[in-house]
């Protein structure tokens, strides 16, 4: 990648541009390999953190394919790391490829990062982190540019950004987040494509008969319809994703686990706020977060937005029996009756997914899939973990970290 | 034609016989007899003529097309681009179909509209294309010829119509009877795909083993020879690209409508890996009569790997037959196609809707009557029976998890051509279907259309 920093003069009139445009840039070029060593060093360094103890890695462990490695519903940070948080942390893998947001023809939201899209790219993604209370608890740039200042990569920066990156601390932290991008955009530990699963798809490992029966039927649109928002066949050649980037209305349980809640009148509506605040008006995307990609799905330690389940087959239970037996997922009303949707005012449940399978069908009625059959499920999702290894027949999502080279 | 004239040749000798004085003098008998032998030499070259006409396709349906517009209309099966060739060379007399530096354009267009009847809701009315040709003649051995086609009234990044160039190539003729062609040409098999004008088939619809298992309008890129022979035989042999198995999509229902369909890439920005090659042949020996077949094949995996189709081949083979004894038109066509190495890349689609077929096929029947003509009209009612099946077979899968090949549809289709002229159809059908399946497009439905050519 042209790195503009090397020409300090053009830096401040170029900055701009770059905010707009970097999640192309890193899309078109590869990056340069110092710029990706220090991304790598800065997305471990706990000394950007008011509390000192808390870098990007410390929610986004490699060995959990940059997510959570605790159960947790949400993580917490701060001075003291005493402030919960209020969504579970998304992997950030497989998100080289991901589009700004936008509505697609058939008016879909799609595309962005975070849970709520509204991060165009990497580098704008990076900045809530350094700031939220919730997280790394910077007053300012200044305050993160002055820790970066005093890190012990200071001359790496240097060397890269100019000597004198340090002076103008808006420029410095949008160099910190550029190199974060750039190794987040760039390095293969973020998109390895090193599960069972594509080795099966290069034909050099076979899939047991569990987890091809598990494939089938997450994509049968009869039974787990999973494939519906999570494609799993490869398009242009690559490699599937296992995300459409929409967005999808669950009505996920209300998490109790989550501090927040215990205020009545607060809600996490995705799309239309409280986060994001620009499609406020849109009270029919209320509700809506997007999907995430399944690779991986199996190491995580906890399941939606709010994590609000820990385990995958209850995960999976929840997809299938949400209608068919509500009251195992929501509370009961004073009148006895089951209070579908919990987590969200009631004025907003008619945004909840109940026409595709496996949503579509009645209380009482049977799940799309029997227990035997989330089993096969699981057994196939089982093998979209990265860092799959033939010999033993694991996975392990930290065997494509590479470690950090001075 | 021939019959014809070889009737009248009889007539005037034995009207010449009975016109000879019974005492006239030597003399003028003997002038009279050589008289009557110069006029029966020069008969017998015109027949022979006419023969020689006959036997090459390309002149046998020009000298049709200029006679009566319906026969013309239904005379399609010429083994050359149809009607547009024709009109290009009508006035020709050289290989490439024109004064040299001379260029000609053609078009053709149609309008239909399609009534479910369990569905009226999904009535719909459609500019369904609208064709700009042109040929231009280098000299006279050489032409480039072009089709330019517009779909579905307005063409725009927001709107579903579709602009296309559907053929673009230069022939030259290396001879009298043989020649090459270079570009993007129509794929030489079955009754329809080159001859897809409106006025050239029964029925509003184009049939559906013609669109479903032989993709019509089917065009490759690639270099083809061609030729005919005295006897009427005519030949096409080609090299080139090929559909592209690595865009196939299993999540959708395109592959069951067609599966090449779903699957060809009209040289655009085509994978081109792995060459496929093809062969048809026409004999017109008899007039009124067609039979031909062809063969289609080549690997279509483009040397993709994600889905593992590298290996897959395709071969595609039809025959057909066209039979116009007086007033009558029958046809009949059959095809196959199969997809060699299928069961690794449906084992990466185990669930989805679409997998791969190893197999498909078609073929139909069709009889017309050129009921009534007066003028230059003919009204011309017709019945077509298809049977075709997109998926009739699949690759073996792991046990209890491989997919049910498709029931085969049925179609009766039976309705009324009229042409105006040979120039100008209106059309009117009723459609019934065994299987009827709305997703895929087949349910009972009655249709009209409008169709023209220039």
């Amino acid at each position: 990648m042209h790195n503009p920093f090397r020409s300090p003069c053009l830096a401040r009139q170029i900055v701009v541009l770059l905010c707009l445009a970097s999640a192309g840039v890193l899309h078109a070029a590869p990056a340069d390999p110092e710029l990706i060593r220090l991304g790598a060093k800065i997305f471990r360094d706990t000394s950007l953190s008011a509390s000192g103890k808390q870098a990007c890695a410390s929610c986004h462990d490699p060995a959990h394919a940059h997510a959570q490695a605790n159960d947790a519903a949400v993580q917490s940070g701060g001075a003291a790391l005493a402030v919960s948080g209020f969504r579970a942390t998304p992997s950030l893998r497989y998100l080289n490829t991901a589009l700004p947001f936008f509505f697609a023809k058939d008016g879909t939201p799609t595309g962005g990062l975070n849970r709520d899209g509204r991060a165009a790219d990497l580098v704008a993604q990076a900045q809530r982190p350094f700031f939220a209370a919730h997280e790394m608890a910077n007053a300012d740039a200044a305050a993160v540019v002055d820790k970066l200042a005093r890190a012990d990569y200071t001359e790496q920066f240097r060397a890269i950004f100019g000597a004198d990156i340090f002076a103008d601390a808006e420029l410095a932290f949008f160099a910190a987040r550029y190199a974060l991008a750039a190794y987040q955009g760039s390095a293969p530990e973020f998109r390895p494509f090193s599960s069972k699963f594509d080795l099966f798809l290069a034909r050099k490992t076979a899939l047991s008969a569990p987890e091809l029966r598990g494939f089938a039927l997450f994509n049968r649109a009869d039974k787990g319809n999973c494939a519906a928002c999570h494609p799993s066949t490869p398009r242009d050649g690559a490699p599937p994703l296992f995300t459409d980037y929409s967005y999808d209305n669950l009505g996920v349980p209300r998490n109790y686990a989550i501090p927040a809640t215990a205020e009545t009148s607060y809600f996490d509506l995705g799309l239309c706020g409280p986060d994001r605040t620009d499609l406020a008006a849109r009270t029919d995307l209320c509700g809506a977060f997007k999907v995430p990609t399944l690779r991986n799905v199996a190491s995580r330690r906890v399941f939606f937005h709010n994590g609000r389940f820990d385990s995958l087959s209850e995960t999976i239970e929840f997809y299938v029996q949400r209608d068919t037996n509500p009251a195992r997922w929501y509370p009961a009303s004073t009148d006895g009756s089951v209070r579908k949707f919990d987590d969200l005012p009631p004025a907003y449940a008619r945004n909840v997914n109940t026409s595709e399978a496996p949503y579509n069908r009645q209380q009482g009625g049977s799940p799309a899939l029997s227990a035997a059959e989330i089993d096969d499920v699981i057994a196939f999702l089982s093998t979209l973990t990265d860092g799959y290894d033939p010999a033993t027949g694991t996975a392990d999502p930290a065997r494509d970290v590479a470690p950090i080279a001075d | 034609m021939m019959q014809r004239t070889s009737l009248s040749l009889a007539t005037l000798l034995f009207c010449g016989a009975l016109a000879a004085p019974a005492h006239a003098d030597d003399a003028a008998l003997r002038a009279e007899v050589e008289a009557l032998r110069a006029e029966v030499a020069a008969l017998k070259a015109e027949v022979h003529g006419m023969h020689l006409q006959t036997a090459s396709p390309a002149t046998a349906a020009n000298a049709t097309a200029t006679t009566s517009a319906p026969v013309a209309a239904t005379n399609s099966a010429a083994p050359t681009s149809g009607a547009r060739d024709v009109a290009a060379s009508s006035s020709s007399n050289n290989a490439s179909g024109g004064a040299a530096g001379s260029t000609s354009f053609w078009g053709y267009g149609e309008l239909n509209y399609n009534h479910p009847t369990a569905r009226a809701a999904d009535a719909q009315a459609d500019l369904r294309r609208a064709v700009l040709g042109f040929n231009h003649v280098f000299d006279d051995a050489t032409r480039v010829y072009g089709e330019l086609e517009w779909e579905h009234a307005i063409a725009s990044a927001d709107d579903k119509g579709e602009s296309e160039i559907e053929q673009l190539y230069v022939e030259h003729a290396l001879g009298a009877n043989y020649g090459v062609r270079a570009g993007l040409m129509l794929v030489p098999l079955g009754l329809l795909n080159e001859h897809h004008e409106p006025v050239n088939y029964y029925g509003v619809e184009r049939n559906y083993v013609e669109t479903a298992i032989i993709p019509s309008t089917w065009r490759e890129g690639g270099v083809a020879l061609y030729g005919n022979t005295e006897s009427g035989l005519s030949w096409n042999l080609g090299i080139g690209t090929g559909p592209n198995l690595g865009k196939w999509d299993a999540t959708a229902s395109e592959g069951r409508e067609s599966p090449l369909g779903s699957i060809h890439q009209e040289l655009q920005l085509a994978k081109a890996r792995d060459p496929s090659i093809y062969a048809a042949a026409n004999w017109q020996g008899v007039p009124g009569l067609l039979l031909g077949g062809g063969v289609f094949t080549g690997k279509i995996g483009q040397g993709q790997t994600a889905p593992p189709v590298e290996k897959s081949r395709l071969t595609l083979g039809e025959v057909h037959a066209r039979w116009q004894p007086g007033p009558f038109d029958l046809s009949a066509l059959y095809v196959r196609g199969e997809i060699s190495h299928t069961q690794d890349a449906n084992l990466t689609f185990l669930g989805q809707p679409t997998p791969v077929p190893k197999e498909f096929w078609g073929g139909y029947v069709q009889g017309a009557w050129r009921a009534v003509q007066w003028g230059e009209s003919t009204l011309a009612p017709f019945l077509r029976y298809e049977a075709f099946n997109t998926a009739s077979a699949y690759a073996a899968q792991p046990q209890g998890l491989g997919a049910m090949p498709l029931p085969t549809e049925r179609v009766w289709t039976a309705g009324l051509n009229y042409f105006l002229n040979s120039n100008v159809v209106f059309k009117f059908d009723y459609q019934h279907f065994n299987n009827a399946d709305e997703e895929l497009g087949y349910g009972k439905r009655f249709n009209l259309g409008v169709g023209y050519q220039f």
